[in-house]
This record gives C-alpha cells, structure tokens and sequence, in this order.
C-alpha cells in the first residue's frame, strides 16, 4: 500500500515502556490526579478550608474555615442539638450525617457544648440548624476542592 | 447561669448572622474576583433577609 511507511527492523533497540503508548500515560495521569483530588476532599472534610490551602486558595481557605467555626461555635452556643450516631429515627440519623460533615469540628462542637443540647427554646432549635449548616456547606467546600483538583472548576 | 460559650439570640439576629455567614461562603464558592463576589455576597444577603422576613409575615395570621 502506497499510504503505508515502511518501518525498518531494529532487533538491538529496547523494548518500548508502557508508559510510552499514546493512551497509557493519560490514563496513569487521570489516576494520579483522582488520588489526589479523594485526598484533598478528605484533607477538606477533616478540617474545614484545609482542601482549598492544599490548592493555594488562601481566600476561599480562610473564608471556609471562618464560616463553618462560626457556625459551629453559634449553634453549640445556643445549645442545638448535636446528633449522635444511635439516631431513633431517619431524621436523628440524616441530622448525624449532616453533623459530621463538618468533620473534626464535629468534636469541637461536642466539646462546647458542656451543658447539653435545650431545643425547648427556639435558640436551641436554631443552634440544630446552624450545626446542621456547618456540616452540610463544608462537605460542599469538600467537592469544591475535589472538582478544582480534577480540573472540572476554577 | 449561662456559661461563657452560651449565646441567646433573637429570631431577628440568628437570621441576620445566618444570612450572612452563608452569602459570603456562596460567594467565594461561586464566583471569582472580588467585585463578583462582593455583588453576590450583598443580593444573597439582602434576598435571605426579603424573603425570611417575607414568609415571617405570610404565617403570621395562622399564628392568630
């Protein structure tokens, strides 16, 4: 076939690596960077902001952390409720979930509040939500940081 | 006696705070520069308020 460039034989050349095949070394890269960004959500989830100063956002650190200690510190504050993971019922055990994404603070929050939650006021029915926040905007700070470190965000 | 790490708070200002402790993480979430952010920040925070404050008033005669 005319189209065809003739490829001559070289018996004493080396075997090619694998990683030298067009399609292998992308894939290896893909991995890494997968690794990488399951890491970083950890690292993001574990302590609030620490995701996005592992990716040099000092702003969105600095504001993630600010935002979800403030949160955690008002609502244990105002003695809400902070689940466990013996919930009764679907509420008590989503309401845990929706706690512990708020990662070590989660402790932290147990920590301040000394006195035990009080949701028969209204301060302690807020205190539940804004705990409940905490938790619910880290773990989204937590895909942020997993979407910038696979390239899918700025 | 409250303790040190104890806060009362009206409905009034958990709303505020709220309000605004969210609008600003949504705003460095969602938007890049700082005049994005800050015109994010300042209508997040000024629709939370409009339509807590609107609701508020919708259930108000269910409450009477």
């Amino acid at each position: 076939m005319p189209d065809e460039i003739p490829i001559a034989e070289t018996p004493n050349a080396a075997p090619v690596a694998q990683s030298a095949s067009p399609h292998s070394a992308p894939a290896s890269d893909r991995h890494r960077r997968d690794a990488l960004a399951l890491t970083i959500a950890a690292a993001a989830w574990f302590l609030p902001g620490l995701g996005h100063a592992l990716l040099k956002m000092w702003g969105r650190a600095l504001i993630f952390f600010s935002t979800v200690a403030l949160l955690v510190i008002l609502g244990a504050g105002m003695r809400g409720n902070i689940f466990s993971r013996n919930g009764e019922d679907a509420f008590a055990k989503l309401g845990y979930v929706a706690d512990l994404g708020a990662g070590s603070f989660y402790f932290v929050a147990r920590a301040l509040e000394t006195n035990g939650p009080d949701v028969s006021h209204s301060n302690g029915d807020y205190g539940t939500r804004l705990l409940a926040t905490a938790g619910v905007l880290n773990m989204l700070a937590a895909l942020h940081a997993y979407e910038v470190t696979r390239a899918r965000k700025a | 006696m409250m303790s040190p790490h104890q806060f009362r708070l009206s409905h009034f200002q958990a709303m505020v705070i709220f309000a605004l402790l969210i609008s600003v993480a949504f705003g460095f979430l969602s938007r890049r520069g700082a005049y994005q952010r800050a015109r994010y920040i300042f209508w997040s925070f000024i629709l939370f308020l409009v339509i807590g404050v609107g609701i508020g008033w919708a259930m108000y005669p269910f409450s009477h």
